[in-house]
């Protein structure tokens, strides 16, 4: 037996980002445990987006450092973070318009993976996100909702362990909102670690086990849902100071 | 796509080929230079579409590649006394130097700015070929002796064609391919997804450098003189873009349909009319960006003529 996995997948130290004279994000820390849902919230504007793109390597921190199974992320590219099996989707869905549903997952797989084990592996996973009757309709001609499946089930080709989705809930009905909440259950049951941004409260209170909150670019609570809810902090950040 | 898809379409290029090769003993002088200039647009055409349309990056300046070629022949077979034929892989090997050396601070730019950058590179690499007379032997051009019969580079041609749709082909049917394509869709999203769009981009340039390099060599010994405005034309890269939109850059089908209506067209239609077939040009890039952004291969994916997507 190798030594026991530490119980946080990754963890994020004193993670600083400044745009300018705004510092989106400004010292944040966090530890994400394994093999759960968390939940990443806080108002606009307070860094969460931000977050994620540090953690994947879009932008690459002032200071601070991403800890990644015991390995520091900062300063890597993001193809490099992507091989190293954290994916992420956006907030605003970013598939490939004129390329199909299947070209859009065909584009992910490593190159070493055989052509065959790639396409059986799309095929699957557009199955799994009901869009088998739309494999070859290109992912410009989809509906929002269906992006946003294409999306998720783009960033699980590779089997990634981590699986950050930015907002999944916004602009999806509430079936398809359901659906996609089985899916993310079911890779949790696989034993996959998954972080959401979302501003959806159901999603959060009712399906994350741990949730971070961010305002002004830093966490100003942890905890599980219920002390959350309870957290004087977290309602003042959002609704302002109690009178 | 099924494996029996693919060996049908490589059947039918293979008779193409086959008839290509029969051609030339029936057909006139002229006839035979004709066929063998349309082969080398489709050359040019395809081999720009690998950066500007399955990559996204639209190239001004392909013609620096076509005149490194030429020069690269030209020089070795007046200067060096090598074999004509031989020069062709020493263009080759030129061009993807310069092409990485282009590329590799050029294609960090986007969008106009990449096109005009390159549109810059190539009237340097014109500059250059100007002004180093003892290599080049400046704007004077070089003139070179001849043994040529017009068939050893007909079938040069042909079989440099054959050889860049089958490069092709494999690029627009490969995951490499769909990757090319996702740099040019989203490349934020490309790299997020695992793929090295720097890397990725870099090897796309230099293919797409190295065949107009060998059809500028072949087109030199064809006409056997060369000087720096003939074979750093504008004109010529503009053509390249220009059969791409038309047939439908991104595809393979398309760039070959267009080179060989545009080059037909504008032989059917210079000799009547020498000024306004430039003008007609002109007008034709922008009926075709305005009215058919994807071209026909475009238009025909639109009704149905053809499946979306390259891999199936």
């Amino acid at each position: 037996m190798g030594p026991r996995p530490d119980q946080n997948v990754l963890e994020a130290r004193n993670l600083k980002k400044a745009f300018g004279g705004v510092r989106a994000v400004d010292g944040c820390s966090f530890a994400v445990p394994r093999g759960k849902i968390s939940g990443l919230i806080g108002p606009n504007g307070s860094g969460k987006t931000t977050t994620f793109n540090l953690l994947t390597g879009l932008l690459s921190p002032d200071s601070g450092q991403v800890i990644y199974e015991g390995e520091n992320l900062a300063g890597l590219r993001p193809y490099q973070i992507f091989r190293k099996g954290i994916t992420r989707t956006f907030q605003i869905t970013r598939i490939f318009r004129e390329m199909t549903v299947l070209e859009n997952m065909l584009s992910v797989t490593g190159l070493d993976v055989p052509d065959r084990v790639a396409r059986e592996r799309a095929e699957e996973l557009i199955g799994f996100v009901n869009l088998t009757h739309l494999r070859a309709e290109y992912g410009g001609r989809l509906s929002y909702g269906q992006q946003k499946l294409l999306e998720f089930a783009r960033a699980l080709m590779t089997d990634p362990a981590l699986i950050l989705l930015d907002e999944p809930a916004a602009g999806v009905n509430r079936t398809l909102l359901q659906h996609l909440l089985d899916h993310i259950h079911r890779l949790e049951a696989e034993g996959k670690t998954i972080v959401i941004v979302e501003h959806d409260m159901n999603v959060i209170m009712n399906h994350c086990e741990r949730i971070f909150v961010m305002d002004y670019g830093v966490k100003i609570a942890e905890g599980p849902p219920a002390e959350i809810q309870r957290d004087e902090r977290v309602i003042e950040a959002y609704f302002g100071r109690r009178r | 796509m099924k494996r029996a898809e693919h060996l049908r379409n490589l059947a039918f290029l293979g008779a193409c080929a086959v008839a290509l090769a029969l051609l030339p003993h029936g057909l006139s002088l002229y006839l035979r230079s004709f066929v063998l200039f349309t082969m080398m647009y489709v050359v040019l055409a395809l081999a720009w579409n690998i950066i500007s349309g399955f990559t996204g990056y639209t190239s001004f300046g392909h013609v620096a590649f076509y005149g490194i070629g030429a020069y690269a022949c030209a020089i070795l077979v007046t200067d060096y006394g090598w074999h004509w034929i031989a020069t062709l892989g020493a263009g080759a090997a030129v061009a993807a130097v310069v092409g990485v050396a282009i590329g590799y601070p050029v294609l960090r730019l986007k969008g106009p700015y990449f096109a005009i950058a390159m549109l810059g590179a190539a009237e340097g690499t014109r500059v250059v070929a100007t002004v180093w007379d003892s290599l080049t032997h400046g704007g004077l051009g070089i003139s070179m002796p001849s043994a040529e019969t017009s068939m050893e580079t007909y079938y040069a041609m042909l079989v440099l064609m054959v050889l860049t749709i089958v490069v092709a082909y494999w690029i627009g049917h490969s995951r490499f391919g769909v990757r090319l394509n996702a740099i040019r869709e989203d490349e934020v999203a490309a790299e997020a997804l695992g793929v090295n769009a720097t890397l990725y981009k870099l090897v796309a340039f230099v293919l797409s450098a190295v065949f107009p390099a060998v059809a500028g060599g072949i087109q030199a010994y064809k006409v056997l003189y060369i000087d720096p405005p003939s074979v750093f034309f504008v004109q010529i890269t503009i053509a390249m873009a220009l059969m791409s939109m038309l047939g439908g850059k991104g595809t393979v089908i398309g760039p070959i349909v267009g080179a060989v209506l545009l080059y037909t067209t504008q032989e059917l239609t210079w000799v009547n009319f020498p000024t306004a077939h430039l003008i007609a040009y002109g007008l034709f890039i922008v009926l075709v960006a305005r009215f058919m952004p994807r071209g026909l291969m475009g238009l025909a994916i639109d009704q149905g003529w053809v499946r979306k997507g390259m891999v199936h």
